[in-house]
């Protein structure tokens, strides 16, 4: 804190109706950029636009033709004991399983797990385009997908993800062979697509149930713990209490027995 | 290794005497004369005890013994080293040295400053130690001392004597005549006794008594809550998820027994569902609400595989199959999770219709009892 100098009551109210003035030019910023935004937003697209979309939608069927179709069906509705129906699923989900790697799968199993990604960014954009126009579904948000309280995205993070995915978004072990995985590999996209569309057996976490901005604080929570330090020293993986129990039984015993091993022999 | 027996040591043994050999007691001139070494050479063998000498030290001004000396010095001169260093970086940290404050990506001295601390320290406290022990191994004589076995019972002179002091003390302290103070003394430390016991009373309840094991804060007509207390509307969750849920009461949030899992199905999990007798009607349309905490051993239960519909307990393992009344699927727990019957009130929010049928949790020895009752 600093203390201010006394100053004079003129130069007090010189700076107050500079700022009155500075104030009304920012609102009539403000409403102009909204108005011109709304405009934008609600006037008919353009021809052209259209005509992209709908490109888009033609190269992601045939995408999905070489790649999907097997297991998917070849109208989206999935082929039992193979893969799930992809009508309504939307384009969050396709995001999540393709940008990670996850689709296509590389062999059935209790789980699609993160592996290289097979298709370009412009694939995935097409191929999402063609899910989505099939039955819609939760759609990629834009924005910063960090821009969340801190603390707030802390709390949230504990009581809804933190029971599979471990306190410090390391993963753990479900049944029979499954795992929610570590989130340190994640992007902000992914993290978010997987809470709308819920892969595998993550619940879905739909936007009146963590509204968007507690999904951007989780996001914030999560990238940040990669961020952070381990002020005690070695995180040991910060797997949790286990992984601590065993280093200091074998490691701390180990050089304990050492020392009175040592104390006791004859000299 | 050979053992070298002093010279002497054994010649002037004497066994078996419990007063010690009067025969070696020596006048007071001797005494005089004698040194701290023979001194304690003397004390030992009145007391019966041989010390058989394994090793001598390395002889004064040899090469091992200054090698040793070294040695030990250098372990207490890294030991100083070491707790100056961590003053160093305790008082250091914010003056000379960078700060220590913890911050998100933080910088490499914050990092390592508690380390250093626990390092410094650490290192001192154990090159102390291994001083210490160097010098008792390579600088000290090694010995190993035997005593003779005592014989017996005390003489009976000394055992009458030793009774009646006791006796003839507690005699003079009136005890046996006075009997208002024997009266009130022992009053007070019967009371004095109580005290100590009463605390403990409030360690003991009648597990019979009240409904606190059978009953929670759930009741017909008991908004669901999220953890911040909003209610929820059917339309807030999709199919597929999972919301932790407390009743709408005065600190409901905390209430350890209360905590319930509101799930909402998907469509082909709806078709499914083989509801358990008389629990057809508790769910709401394709919502089920199941208690969050373990029949097993009181773990809560929050790892919910929405794809195969199973809730997995992470402390042992249990598993709940939820389109089937949450009954478990594996792992050590016996007894489903206990369902909460819900409806939607008029205003459109979750509500309980009344209180889970049956005690929450794990078992306990009178669970069928105090259900009954």
């Amino acid at each position: 804190m600093t203390l201010s100098k006394p100053e004079s009551g003129a130069a007090r109210r010189r700076r107050r109706r500079l700022r009155r003035k500075l104030s009304r030019a920012a609102a009539l910023l403000a409403t102009l950029i909204v108005t011109g935004g709304l405009y934008a937003a609600m006037a008919p697209g353009s021809v052209a636009e259209d005509a992209a979309d709908s490109n888009a939608v033609e190269a992601g069927r045939e995408l999905y033709e070489q790649s999907c179709i097997t297991c998917h069906g070849s109208n989206l509705e999935g082929v039992s004991d193979r893969g799930p129906s992809l009508i309504g699923v939307g384009e969050a989900s396709v995001f999540f399983q393709v940008s990670t790697g996850r689709m296509p799968l590389a062999r059935q199993g209790e789980q699609a797990f993160r592996g290289p990604v097979t298709f370009t960014d412009d694939e995935i954009d097409q191929l999402m385009a063609y899910i989505q126009a099939n039955g819609g579904g939760p759609t990629l948000p834009s924005g910063d997908l960090r821009d969340g309280e801190l603390a707030a995205g802390g709390e949230l993070f504990r009581l809804n993800c933190a029971s599979c995915h471990n306190f410090a978004g390391r993963g753990g072990a479900l049944s029979s062979g499954k795992n929610a995985p570590n989130l340190s590999e994640a992007s902000d996209l992914q993290m978010y697509a997987a809470m709308l569309s819920g892969p595998s057996n993550m619940p879905v976490f739909g936007d009146n149930q963590l509204t968007p901005e507690e999904k951007r604080a989780i996001i914030n929570y999560v990238q940040t713990l990669d961020e952070s330090t381990d002020p005690g020293g070695l995180g040991i993986g910060r797997a949790g209490p286990v992984p601590e129990g065993v280093v200091i039984w074998l490691l701390g015993m180990g050089v304990l027995l050492i020392g009175v091993f040592w104390i006791g022999s004859k000299a | 290794m050979s053992i070298d027996h002093r010279a002497g040591a054994h010649g002037e043994r004497s066994v078996g005497n419990t007063a010690g050999s009067s025969d070696l007691a020596p006048t007071r001139e001797q005494l005089a004369a004698m040194s701290h070494a023979e001194l304690d050479m003397l004390g030992a063998r009145l007391d019966d005890t041989e010390v058989v000498v394994l090793s001598n030290p390395p002889p004064p001004g040899s090469i091992a013994e200054k090698r040793a000396e070294r040695q030990v010095a250098l372990c207490f001169g890294l030991a100083t080293l070491f707790a100056f260093a961590f003053v160093i970086v305790f008082w250091g940290a914010g003056w000379f040295l960078p700060d220590w404050e913890y911050e998100v990506g933080g910088s490499a001295f914050g990092t390592l400053f508690t380390p250093l601390l626990g390092l410094t320290m650490g290192s001192a406290l154990a090159f102390l130690g291994i001083g210490i022990v160097l010098w008792a191994k390579k600088l000290m004589p090694h010995e190993v001392a035997t005593q003779g076995r005592h014989g017996g019972a005390s003489d009976p002179v000394d055992a009458q004597t030793a009774g009646g002091t006791i006796m003839a003390g507690f005699a003079r302290t009136g005890l046996a005549r006075h009997n208002i103070v024997r009266r009130s003394l022992l009053g007070a430390a019967g009371a004095l006794g109580l005290l100590a016991i009463v605390p403990l009373g409030g360690l003991i309840k009648d597990p019979n008594r009240g409904r606190e094991l059978v009953e929670t804060a759930w009741d017909e007509g008991i908004r669901l809550l999220r953890d911040d207390g909003t209610p929820i509307r059917p339309s807030d969750m999709q199919p597929g998820s999972l919301e932790t849920v407390f009743p709408a009461v005065e600190g409901g949030n905390r209430q350890a027994d209360a905590a319930t899992m509101l799930i909402r199905l998907r469509r082909e999990q709806v078709e499914a569902v083989e509801a358990p007798p008389g629990q057809e009607d508790f769910g709401w349309e394709d919502y089920l609400a199941f208690s969050k905490i373990c029949t097993h051993a009181g773990c809560p239960v929050s790892l919910y595989e929405q794809e195969t519909g199973r809730i997995l307990c992470p402390c042992h393992q249990s598993q709940f199959d939820v389109t089937r009344g949450a009954s478990p699927a594996f792992g050590p727990a016996a007894r489903a999770l206990p369902q909460l019957p819900i409806a939607v009130d008029e205003e459109g929010f979750f509500v309980a219709r009344s209180d889970y049928p049956e005690p929450v949790g794990p078992s306990f020895w009178n669970r069928e009892k105090v259900e009954e009752g």
